[in-house]
């Protein structure tokens, strides 16, 4: 059965249709790229399926149930994590704290017990810091748990933006351009991490990137959008080679 | 089971505490009890707003009407229910504070829902208008005294109750800060899109932290009630929201240790001022020469000061070495220019009051201040005892 499916998804601004009729979906344990020109309507994909903009018309499905214009906390909850574009890292907080609010998601005791500082909220606390520390250690950020986020490097702030998205303990990541910025020899770290994190953690990947060589590397299906169509769908092997693609890509030949 | 112990003593600790304020309060005259009650009310007031505006990041320039609310709903039941109601005073003062706080606190509900839907500097104009509303509404009903004001039968006053209340405030924000469920509260003042992505009811915690704040707010407005035993419109008027703000922002936004400090700070310095006295027993007055000596003194050192704090190459015993100095000639300046003004006559002549100099001296500390450190006294710290041995051992390491 599909993890994820999206059934001609569409999303208008106004006049401008962003997405039009999308449709794709995911098995469990899928490495799945979704790659496209700039403006193509990739990160729109992401932010109808978290639930940041309610699609116009079409249906998405999460393991089978509708989650369409589900409020995006809620489908963090039901098993949905992300990272951004443009890094969305708590600056303020330290590393560790930033992990330790995705898994706050988890929590069981209540505000009331974490007012008056009970032994309850305590322990969660402690708990919730130790789990944390425990995903740094995967990502490899465990030496600057302290630090405050903002003053990382631009590749540890990726890192640590997916340790926050995986400690929602997501079934489901949703990475938006994890590479860019990124030298080649962290590329190839990623690609790893990434590669461990679907066969370790059991989570499935569906990617945004522009590098080329990172997603065919990677991915082993990848939907093509473009101006909000989508052009093309399959293996990197067959992507590569798709007329249409190399068009979008490169344009028409003269 | 430490554990309980340790909790159990520092509460009967903080309850004994504040029993001892209230000792040294009755041994002092009326005008230094007063001026201890309204501190300890402006601490609970700055680090309830804190709350909301710094920790939570929810721009909100109305607390006063949080405190008016919790003033007049206790006073006007006071007004009716004292009487019929057969409670030793303290007990009803302990019920006026609760019901004050769920006053506010409904307030609180009202005013946090549009904070959902806006954000910064319209949030803003929203609670500020808010509280104009509350204010107005109150000066035009009858039953609350309209602009006369109320007054407050019984007259309960009691500064054990308010520094508790304080005290608590203070606990409840140190507890959630500590825990992990302070952080989502963090997380929405940083980033609401990314809170909301990681599964934080966004929501939720806008509305618990303008409850839990004016509530606290509330509960403060019902204590000053019964304390003055007469309370009107006037006493909540905008500036009173600015105060809090300013002591909130003063002292670090998002630092409990910060306002706590500015808002006892703030509370007692134009009192002070106000007192001054020369060494003949009137009031301390300066002449203008000395007064515009003042002035240039505190402009240059501050200009200097920030001109050496510009360069972030310098190394650190140089800038503190040129802080002194830049102080040091401040004082230099002042007398210098001060002396040579002092021969017009004209400006030697001229008196002026320090007293009345007081709101100008005040908004210049302001001035100073956030030209010296916009992000304000303690920044984002907090006072913790692992901090304080740390500068000790740092200290000691230095000398050896």
């Amino acid at each position: 059965m599909s993890i994820l499916e999206l059934n001609k998804a569409t999303i208008r601004f106004g006049g401008l249709v962003a997405v039009n009729e999308v449709s794709f979906s995911l098995n469990k344990g899928d490495l799945f790229g979704l790659i496209g020109p700039n403006g193509a309507g990739k990160t729109t994909c992401f932010n109808l399926i978290t639930g940041v903009y309610k699609p116009t018309s079409g249906d998405i499905f999460f393991n089978g149930t509708a989650i369409t214009g589900t409020p995006s906390n809620k489908i963090a909850k039901l098993g949905i994590c992300r990272t951004f574009q443009n890094i969305r890292l708590f600056k303020a907080l330290s590393v560790l704290e930033n992990v330790v609010v995705g898994g706050f998601l988890r929590h069981e005791t209540g505000l009331f017990s974490a007012l008056t500082y009970l032994p309850g909220s305590i322990k969660e606390t402690e708990k919730l810091r130790a789990d944390a520390m425990e995903l740094l250690k995967v990502v490899n950020l465990e030496q600057v748990a302290h630090v405050r986020s903002a003053d990382l490097s631009y590749g540890m702030q990726r890192r640590l933006e997916i340790a926050r998205a995986m400690a929602t303990g997501p079934e489901l990541l949703l990475l938006d351009e994890p590479a860019a910025g990124m030298n080649p020899l962290e590329k190839e770290e990623l690609l790893k991490m990434v590669r461990k994190i679907r066969d370790e953690h059991g989570m499935t990947v569906l990617l945004i990137e522009h590098d080329m060589r990172f997603v065919m590397n990677l991915c082993e299906r990848i939907v093509v959008l473009d101006h909000g169509e989508e052009i093309a769908q399959g293996p990197p092997s067959a992507i590569r080679n798709d007329p249409k693609v190399i068009a979008a890509y490169l344009g028409e030949a003269v | 089971m430490k554990f309980w112990i340790i909790r159990i003593l520092s509460i009967v600790g903080a309850i004994g505490g504040c029993f001892a304020i209230q000792g040294i309060a009755h041994t002092q005259n009326d005008y230094t009890q007063r001026l201890i009650i309204l501190a300890g009310l402006y601490v609970t007031l700055a680090v309830s707003l804190n709350l909301i505006n710094g920790i939570t990041g929810q721009f909100s320039i109305g607390h006063a009407a949080f405190y008016q609310v919790g003033a007049y709903l206790s006073g006007f039941l006071s007004v009716r229910f004292f009487q019929s109601a057969h409670l030793p005073p303290m007990v009803w003062l302990f019920c006026m504070m609760l019901a004050g706080a769920a006053a506010a606190a409904v307030a609180g509900l009202v005013v946090g829902l549009p904070s959902l839907r806006l954000k910064g500097d319209y949030l803003a104009i929203v609670t500020l208008g808010f509280g104009e509303i509350i204010r107005i509404q109150v000066q035009n009903t009858p039953a609350l005294g309209g602009s006369y004001g109320l007054n407050v039968e019984p007259k309960i006053q009691s500064t054990a109750f308010v520094w508790l209340l304080a005290v608590l405030c203070v606990a409840v924000c140190r507890n959630l800060l500590k825990t992990a469920h302070g952080l989502p509260f963090l997380a929405v003042r940083e980033d609401e899109v990314a809170s909301s992505a990681m599964g934080v009811n966004v929501t939720r915690i806008k509305v618990s932290a303008f409850i839990l704040g004016s509530a606290f707010a509330g509960a403060a407005g019902a204590l000053l009630a019964s304390y003055e035993g007469f309370i009107t419109p006037a006493t909540f008027a905008m500036d009173v929201s600015f105060i809090i703000l300013t002591m909130v922002v003063l002292g670090g936004t998002g630092s409990i240790t910060g306002s706590v400090i500015s808002a006892m700070f703030l509370s007692y310095l134009p009192e002070y001022l106000r007192g001054l006295k020369d060494s003949g027993g009137g009031p301390l007055t300066l002449s203008g020469g000395t007064v515009i000596a003042w002035m240039v003194a505190v402009v240059t050192t501050v200009a200097v000061i920030r001109w050496i704090y510009s360069d972030g190459g310098r190394p650190r015993l140089q800038r503190f070495y040129g802080l002194i100095g830049a102080i040091v000639g401040g004082f230099v300046v002042q007398l210098a220019v001060g002396t040579g003004l002092n021969h017009i006559n004209k400006l030697h002549d001229a008196k002026v009051e320090v007293g009345q100099l007081r709101m100008v001296i005040f908004a210049m500390t302001l001035i100073v201040l956030m030209l010296l450190r916009p992000q304000g006294v303690f920044a984002h710290h907090e006072f913790s005892w692992n901090w304080v041995s740390k500068l000790f051992k740092r200290g000691k390491g230095a000398t050896a």
